[in-house]
């Protein structure tokens, strides 16, 4: 049995250059998450949770220390091979939904299969399916601003699950949604997870979220402040 | 999902900006139409013009005759010549001529002048401007062996009229000096004063009796093209048929007439150049707008490298939606050029009142009614140019999408 963590941060620190001052977002941080995780990165503004996400995500490099996705350096792949590792091995789902708006809710759910070549008519099945799973089937012909916040969600949830990626990474996804939009997501996102085994990790300081987490990770100040695993 | 459906909906996201710059393209079209069009019916009417003043799209003659075109030097046997040269696709006529330097003399004066000794029975005004433009008599007929062509010019500094004798001296082919008389049958007028007082039509036989020529002997085989631009391709297969002969040679009108074609090289060269920056022009414009765009999407450029989506696929989407730009302009270069273009073809633009309608380059009358004339060649060329332009504008913008990283993308907006 494999038992190499899905995700491994190492020491990591990332630091930014502002004009002539150096702000760290984050620092010395590290981190383990096994598959089937349902975790929280929870803390205040500025604590360094989407710097966080990105470094996990591919999107950024630490600017110190390492960064695995399942056993994978991800210093030492190029920007093609990046593109591909979050093209196959990684959902996003992002706080403002974030829906390319000239794509209707399905091609915008199919678009990472678009990008994996995956012949039209299987992604649309599988699209179809997924669609009708975060139960937007109905409205897969409509375009985002045909569609409430709480529905271009669901659509964004199913981009990042329908090319089964080994993690979804959530930036905030209920920030811009009403009470019970977000708890109908999170309601979704926990069956993802129970039922499809999908890894989710979140960042937020919605309590709603966190209520619900499996596993919360304190941050302040860009620093590990508390890892607190629950039942 | 294709990046090209893609980029052609993220192109209507803007549709005033897109359509506005579509109608840069599109003023592109028109103007590259305009300078090509113009240009590629004047050349065609100045080189036709040129051609049916003696030499024709190519003439066949004495590999020296060119450099010293003396009457010794001749083809012995251009009746031989012209029979096959008729039988080459794409030749609509061939005429055996004699041309060459002569005094012309009246009772009252005498004048240095040209002339070309033409088979009246096979001369024809489609291949002849001095028969075309005659304003008094007529050519001399096939048994009328004394007659000859004077132009207006002529006419007036000798003191011709009709029926009035000519005597004219040349050089035979031993050098010695000959002359003969002839009665003027006609008068032309070409509207240019060097030709109309420099230019006589003689009889081919009675030329050649004067000069000591064979009866099949001329100086030239004058040879006229369906289409002048076919004058290379056939001047190839007429040397490859007579390369093994030292006694002739096939010249193009740019090589007898080389006065003609720098002249129109050089115009053409203002013309491209003139295209060139207009063209420069509205790159810049189509460029600015998809930098625009690009950086107004910068964002959504990060969503999708987020999701997977490789450097150059993102840079792919942007040349798209520049293709698409390209189309577009090229579909209203048509839709805004098109009227424009079959006024200019049917009925132009008159320049007489500014030019006049003598006016002459090149040794050649232009004329002065501006019109259009398209060769498809010309169409397809301003098509990719148009086209090639528009992907180059989108060079920069497009690869500017793909450099960035995903969160320097994601950070925008």
């Amino acid at each position: 049995m494999n038992n190499t963590p899905l995700v491994q941060l190492e020491n990591v620190s990332r630091i930014y250059q502002q004009g002539k001052l150096q702000v760290a977002a984050v620092t010395d941080f590290s981190l383990e998450v096994q598959c089937g995780e349902f975790s929280v990165l929870c803390g205040p503004s500025g604590s360094g949770k989407t710097t966080i996400l990105n470094l996990i995500g591919a999107l950024d490099e630490p600017s110190q220390g390492r960064v695995l996705l399942e056993g994978r350096d991800l210093a030492q792949l190029g920007r093609s091979d990046l593109a591909r590792l979050r093209r196959d091995r990684i959902g996003f789902v992002f706080q403002s939904y974030n829906l390319n708006p000239v794509l209707t809710a399905c091609e915008n759910a199919e678009f990472v299969l678009a990008l994996q070549n995956i012949p039209h008519a299987q992604r649309r099945q599988r699209v179809m399916a997924v669609l009708a799973e975060v139960g937007m089937a109905e409205l897969a012909e409509r375009r985002p601003d045909e569609l409430s916040g709480g529905q271009q969600q669901r659509v964004a949830i199913a981009r990042a699950i329908v090319s089964r990626p080994a993690i979804v990474l959530a930036d905030e996804p209920t920030a811009n949604v009403d009470s019970a939009t977000a708890a109908a997501i999170l309601e979704l996102m926990e069956r993802l997870n129970h039922e499809q085994g999908v890894t989710f990790l979140f960042s937020t300081h919605d309590q709603r979220v966190m209520d619900r987490a499996h596993r919360l990770i304190h941050l302040r100040d860009g620093r590990l402040e508390r890892d607190e695993v629950r039942g | 999902m294709q990046l090209g459906t893609m980029a052609w909906r993220t192109l209507m996201r803007n549709k005033r900006r897109s359509v506005i710059t579509a109608f840069s393209v599109g003023f592109g079209v028109l103007l590259s139409v305009t300078f090509t069009a113009s240009g590629d019916y004047a050349y065609t009417n100045m080189i036709n013009t040129s051609a049916v003043m003696g030499l024709g799209h190519l003439s066949v003659e004495h590999p020296d005759f060119r450099d010293t075109p003396t009457l010794d030097k001749r083809l012995v046997d251009a009746e031989a010549v012209q029979q096959r040269v008729l039988q080459i696709s794409g030749v609509t006529g061939a005429l055996v001529r004699i041309m060459g330097q002569a005094m012309f003399a009246s009772g009252a004066k005498s004048v240095g002048g040209a002339f070309i000794a033409i088979d009246p029975a096979q001369e024809t005004p489609a291949h002849n401007i001095f028969l075309r433009t005659l304003i008094e008599g007529q050519c001399f007929s096939a048994g009328e062996d004394r007659g000859v062509v004077v132009g207006a010019k002529m006419a007036e500094k000798l003191n011709l009229r009709l029926g009035k004798k000519l005597i004219f001296t040349m050089t035979d082919k031993n050098g010695e000096l000959v002359s003969e008389l002839g009665r003027v049958s006609g008068i032309f007028r070409t509207g240019d004063d060097s030709v109309d007082g420099g230019v006589v039509l003689l009889p081919l036989d009675l030329v050649r009796k004067a000069l000591g020529y064979e009866p099949t002997a001329a100086s030239l085989v004058a040879i006229f093209l369906e289409d002048h631009r076919a004058a290379k391709t056939i001047q190839g297969d007429l040397a490859q048929l007579w390369s093994r002969s030292k006694e002739i040679t096939v010249l193009t009108w740019q090589e007898s007439q080389a006065d003609l074609a720098g002249l129109i090289a050089v115009d053409q060269l203002f013309n491209y150049l003139l295209q060139f920056l207009v063209g420069l022009v509205i790159a810049a414009g189509i460029m600015n707008t998809l930098l625009m765009s690009v950086m107004e999407r910068q964002r959504e450029f990060g969503i999708m490298m987020a999701l997977g989506m490789m450097p150059g696929q993102v840079v792919r989407l942007v040349l798209l939606e520049s293709c698409w730009l390209g189309i577009l302009g090229l579909a209203l270069g048509v839709v805004i050029t098109t009227p424009w273009f079959l006024y200019m073809t049917r009925i132009g633009l008159d320049f007489s009142g500014q030019i006049g309608t003598d006016y002459s380059a090149g040794g050649v009358l232009i004329d002065p009614v501006m019109k259009f004339r398209l060769y498809r060649e010309s169409a397809m060329w301003i098509a990719w140019a148009v086209f090639f332009l528009t992907i180059v504008a989108a060079i920069f913008p497009a690869f500017k999408a793909g450099r960035m990283t995903p969160v320097e993308n994601l950070k925008q907006g």
